[in-house]
C-alpha cells in the first residue's frame, strides 16, 4: 500500500450556536450544531473517493474543513505528510495551490463582473506563475494557459474575454474545472459538481473529470448525494449520515453487497432509469433525519433504521419493535398529545381503557401481544394520568437496545460498517458508552 | 381501459419578452387517461412545467396559451354547454380553453389540482400550515354551495380591507369545519400528530412533510387529475422514496389521475404508465413506458437514457449528448428539427419541421427515422448548424 497522499483522522466540525458576546453575558449556554462528527479516512494518490449522503449530513462540511477553508473543531488533516491544521500562513499558501475546490454552482461561483480569460488568470497572479515566463511577459503566458485551459474543457480559446453569464450551466462548471486545473494540483475535492447540471450535460462533465484525471494524475474527493453518480466515477466511497462515516469501502463492494442498514435503504430508495422499475414499491425509510443539534445517542441512525437490535432478554420481531421504538421516540419529540388522544376516545377523560387503545391505534404501528402489550399499556397508562416522564422511563426500562447506549464506529476492515449488527468482527468499534441516565426533565 | 379524462391537441403556449417571443410550448398533444400516472420528462428549459402551467390555466403574462384544446371529460359540464357553446362540447368532454373565466376557475380544485416543486417557497409563511389547507377546503365548500363564486381572502387587499381589517376585529375566514377537514388530509398524507401540527408554521416542518402537506392540500378539493410538477426534486431520496410511496398509494385510493412532471428518468420509470419526452418546448417521443426504455426512437431519447450513470453497473462509458439546450426565442429557432444541431443521426430530412408519426397507435415520435433508416450518405455536418 502506498502512502496515502491526504489522511483525515477524526475530524470535526461543530458551528455554534447562542455563542455571541451577549449570549454569553446573559449566561446563555451556547448550543453546538455537530455537522461532522469525528470521521477518519484516507486517500491514495490517483484515487477517487466519493462522500455520499443526503442533505446536512456534513458532507460538504468536511469537504471544505479539510481544506482549512474552515476552521476545523478537533482532529488532523495531514496532506503529503504535512499537518494542514498546523500550517503557517506560508505553508498554507503552498498547499492550496496543491490542492483545488470546484464548487456546485456554477452560478454563484464564479465573479460576474470579471471575464472567464481573468477567472482562469486570477490563481496564477496569486501564486505569481510562471516564475520566468520566456521571451513573452508574464500576462501573454498567462492568457495562453488560460486558452489552453478552456481547450482542455471543451470550450474554445476565443471565448476568454466572455462574461459567465454568456454561458450555460455546463460551460461554467467547465469555467470553474478550468480554474481548477490552473495551478497544476495534485488533489481537487469536487464538491458536488454535476448536480446542478441535466443530466446530458452532467454525462459531458463526468467524462471529463474522468479523462482529466487520467491525463493529469489527479486525485479527487468527489462530493455527492447521488449514488448513480458515484458509482460511476469513484474507486471508494465514504457513506455519511449525521456528522459520521458508517460505511466505507471499495465502490463495486459497497454498492453490491451493502453492510450497513442506511446504505441498504439509500440503495434501495434510488428510482432505477429502466422498465423494470415500474411499480416498484420502497420500503421507505420513515421519519425525518434527526437535528444535528440534538443527534440521538448511541447509533445516530437508531430512529431510522429498520434493523434496530432489541434487548437480548426480549423476544420480539423487528416490526414490532420498531413500532414501539417509534413511539418511544414520538414521546421524546413531543409528537404524541394526551390532550387529543383524550378528545378521540373519551371527552370526560375518566375511561382509561378507551385512551389506551385510542393511543395504539394512534401511535403503534403493529399487533402487540403478550409482555410487550403490557408494558406498553402500562406507559400509556401514565400518558393518560399526565405523567410523560414516567411513560418514557417504563418504555426505555424494557425496550432500551444497544444501539442506543453505544455509539458504534468504523473499524479497520476494508470494507467497515458502524453498525452493531456486525459486533465482533474488525468492521465495526464502540467509539463511546452513555449507560442509561438517570431520568432528566426532556427540554 | 384506454378512456381519457384529459385529452391535449395542439397546446401552444408563447411567452411574450422584451427579448423576443419565446415558444415554450410548441403544439403539444398527449391523453391522460382514467387512474394513469402520465409522465412528462424533459431537461430543464424544456417546457414541461410551462405544459403542466397550460393544462392548468396557471400562465401568467407575459405568457399565454395562443393555441390548442384542452379536452376535459365532465359530463355535467359538457350538458351545461351543449346549448349555448356547441364548439366547445364534443359527446362527454368540453374544451377547457373555451368555457368561460368564471367556469374555468371553479374547476380548479375538484377538477385540477396542482403539487409544486418546491413546498418551501409555495406556502405563506405568515399562517400555520393547517389554515392555509383549511382554506382551501373552505374555498372548495363555498364553491359547492355557489358553484361560480370561488373567491379567496387572498383578494382582499387594498385601503378598505386594510382600514376594515385594523378597526374591525379579526375574522377567520376558515370554518370550524374547514380546519377538521385539513386535520383529517394532513392524517391521509401521513403526518403525525396532525392536530397539533396544523398550527404550526411552515418553518417548523421539514421538507418533506411540507410537501405531504402540499399534497394535502392539493386533495382538499378531490380533484379528478393531480398535476405534480417535479414533486420530488427538492428533496433526498430517502424522502423521495416516501413521497412517491404516497402518490402512488393516494392514486390508488382516490383513483385520480396524475400528471407527473420531472427530469428523472428514474421516477418516470416507477410511477408512470405512460411518458412524453419534451425537448425545446415540444413532444419529441409519447408512449407506454416500456416501449420509451426499451425501443427509444428518437435519437434524443436515446441519448437521454445513454447519459444516466446507472447505479446497478458502472462499466459503461456515458455517452453523453454533445452541445447544450437551445434557446426557446422564436428568431434564433431554427425552421428544422429542433434537436438537429445536436443529433448524431441529422440528415438533410431534418432541415424542414418534422410531424410527429404514429408508430403503433400507442407510440408516437417527431422524428423522420419512424419512416426510414439512418443513412449516414445523407448526414448533415452538424456544425453547419451550430450557433458558435
Amino acid at each position: 500500500m502506498t502512502e496515502p497522499l491526504l489522511e483525515v483522522r477524526d475530524l470535526q466540525k461543530y458551528y455554534f450556536e447562542r455563542d455571541t458576546f451577549i449570549d454569553t453575558l446573559l449566561g446563555r449556554e451556547r448550543q453546538s450544531v455537530k455537522a461532522v462528527d469525528g470521521i477518519s479516512f484516507e486517500i491514495e494518490p490517483g484515487e477517487t473517493l466519493g462522500l455520499v449522503g443526503e442533505s446536512g449530513c456534513g458532507k460538504s462540511t468536511t469537504g471544505e474543513t479539510l481544506l482549512r477553508l474552515r476552521e476545523a473543531t478537533g482532529g488532523s488533516v495531514r496532506f503529503d505528510g504535512q499537518d494542514v491544521f498546523e500550517m503557517d500562513s506560508e505553508e498554507l499558501k503552498a498547499f492550496r495551490k496543491d490542492v483545488q475546490i470546484v464548487f456546485q454552482d456554477p452560478f454563484s461561483s464564479l465573479d460576474p463582473r470579471m471575464t472567464i480569460g481573468d477567472i482562469i488568470v486570477e490563481p496564477l497572479k496569486i501564486h505569481d506563475i510562471p516564475e520566468d515566463p520566456g521571451d513573452q511577459s508574464k500576462r501573454e503566458w498567462r492568457r495562453t494557459k488560460a486558452g489552453e485551459l478552456l481547450k482542455r474543457v471543451g470550450l474554445s480559446a476565443t471565448q476568454l474575454d466572455r462574461y459567465p453569464h454568456e454561458f450555460s450551466g455546463g460551460q461554467r462548471q467547465r469555467i470553474g474545472i478550468a480554474r481548477a486545473l490552473a495551478l497544476e494540483p495534485d488533489f481537487i475535492v469536487l464538491d458536488e459538481p454535476v448536480s446542478a447540471l441535466d443530466v446530458s450535460v452532467q454525462a459531458q462533465v463526468l467524462n471529463l473529470l474522468g479523462d482529466l484525471q487520467e491525463e493529469f494524475g489527479l486525485t479527487y474527493l468527489f462530493i455527492a448525494h447521488d449514488l448513480s453518480v458515484v458509482r460511476h466515477i469513484c474507486d471508494r466511497v465514504a457513506v455519511m449520515y449525521l456528522g459520521n462515516i458508517v460505511e466505507f469501502g471499495p465502490t463495486d463492494e459497497l454498492f453490491e453487497s451493502p453492510k450497513h442498514p442506511y446504505t441498504k435503504a439509500l440503495l434501495e430508495s434510488v428510482p432505477r432509469p429502466s422498465t423494470s422499475e415500474h411499480g416498484r414499491r420502497v420500503d421507505a425509510l420513515s421519519g425525518d433525519v434527526p437535528s444535528p443539534r440534538n443527534p440521538p445517542s448511541g447509533c445516530r441512525f437508531r430512529t431510522r433504521c429498520p434493523q434496530v437490535i432489541p434487548p437480548s432478554d426480549l423476544d420480539i420481531d423487528q416490526e414490532t419493535y420498531r413500532a414501539v421504538m417509534d413511539l418511544r421516540d414520538a414521546l421524546v419529540v413531543g409528537d404524541v398529545n394526551p390532550d387529543h388522544i383524550w378528545d378521540a376516545a373519551d371527552p370526560e377523560r375518566v375511561d382509561e381503557e378507551a385512551f389506551i387503545d385510542e393511543a395504539r391505534s394512534r401511535h403503534v404501528d403493529a399487533e402487540l401481544r403478550g409482555e410487550v402489550a403490557g408494558v406498553v399499556d402500562t406507559a400509556l397508562g401514565y400518558l393518560a394520568e399526565g405523567d410523560d416522564a414516567r411513560a418514557e422511563e417504563t418504555l426505555r426500562n424494557r425496550f432500551e437496545s444497544p444501539c442506543e447506549t453505544r455509539r458504534p464506529g468504523v473499524g479497520d476492515a476494508t470494507h467497515p460498517a458502524a453498525c452493531h449488527l456486525y459486533e465482533g468482527s474488525d468492521e465495526v468499534t464502540v467509539i463511546e458508552t452513555n449507560a442509561s441516565e438517570p431520568l432528566e426533565a426532556d427540554d | 381501459m384506454a378512456n381519457p379524462i384529459l385529452k391535449i391537441r395542439n397546446l401552444t403556449t408563447r411567452f411574450f419578452t422584451e427579448e423576443g417571443q419565446v415558444n415554450a410550448v410548441e403544439s403539444v398533444s398527449f391523453d391522460v387517461e382514467d387512474g394513469e400516472i402520465f409522465g412528462i420528462v424533459g431537461e430543464s428549459g424544456s417546457g414541461k412545467s410551462v405544459t403542466a402551467l397550460s393544462v392548468i390555466d396557471l400562465i401568467e403574462s407575459p405568457g399565454r396559451v395562443t393555441e390548442g384544446e384542452i379536452w376535459y371529460r365532465n359530463e355535467a359540464l359538457a350538458e351545461e354547454f351543449r346549448g349555448s357553446r356547441p364548439a366547445a362540447v364534443d359527446g362527454d368532454f368540453v374544451d377547457v380553453r373555451q368555457l368561460p373565466e368564471g367556469v374555468r376557475r371553479s374547476l380548479r380544485g375538484p377538477s385540477f389540482s396542482m403539487v409544486f416543486q418546491d413546498p418551501m417557497s409555495s406556502f405563506n409563511p405568515s399562517l400555520t400550515v393547517g389554515e392555509q389547507i383549511a382554506e382551501a377546503v373552505e374555498v372548495q365548500r363555498r364553491a359547492r354551495s355557489n358553484p361560480r363564486s370561488t373567491r379567496s381572502r387572498t383578494q382582499g387587499y387594498g385601503l378598505g380591507s386594510l382600514i376594515a381589517d385594523t378597526l374591525l376585529p379579526s375574522q377567520s375566514y376558515v370554518s370550524e369545519e374547514s380546519m377538521e377537514r385539513a386535520v383529517e388530509l394532513l392524517d391521509q398524507v401521513g403526518i403525525p400528530d396532525p392536530e397539533d401540527r396544523a398550527d404550526e408554521y411552515p418553518h417548523q416542518f421539514s421538507g418533506g412533510m411540507l410537501q405531504r402537506a402540499m399534497i394535502a392540500q392539493a386533495l382538499a378539493g378531490e380533484p379528478d387529475i393531480l398535476v405534480a410538477d417535479e414533486p420530488t426534486t427538492a428533496l433526498d431520496v430517502t424522502i423521495q422514496a416516501q413521497i412517491l410511496n404516497l402518490l402512488r398509494d393516494l392514486q390508488e385510493r382516490e383513483g385520480m389521475s396524475i400528471l407527473m412532471i420531472t427530469h428523472d428518468l428514474g421516477v418516470i420509470a416507477r410511477m408512470c404508465d405512460r411518458v412524453g419526452v419534451m425537448y425545446a418546448g415540444e413532444i419529441v417521443e409519447r408512449g407506454p413506458l416500456g416501449e420509451i426504455f426499451d425501443a427509444p426512437v428518437h435519437p434524443y431519447t436515446q441519448g437521454l437514457l445513454g447519459s444516466i450513470p446507472d447505479v446497478d453497473d458502472p462499466s459503461t462509458r456515458l455517452e453523453p449528448i454533445s452541445g447544450n439546450v437551445p434557446s426557446l426565442i422564436d428568431s434564433e429557432m431554427p425552421d428544422a428539427c429542433y434537436f438537429a444541431d445536436r443529433c448524431p443521426k441529422a440528415m438533410n430530412d431534418c432541415l424542414t419541421r418534422i410531424p410527429e408519426y404514429e408508430l403503433d397507435g400507442r407510440h408516437s415520435v417527431r422524428c423522420v427515422l419512424a419512416e426510414r433508416e439512418y443513412d449516414p450518405t445523407e448526414a448533415i455536418d452538424s456544425e453547419v448548424l451550430a450557433d458558435d
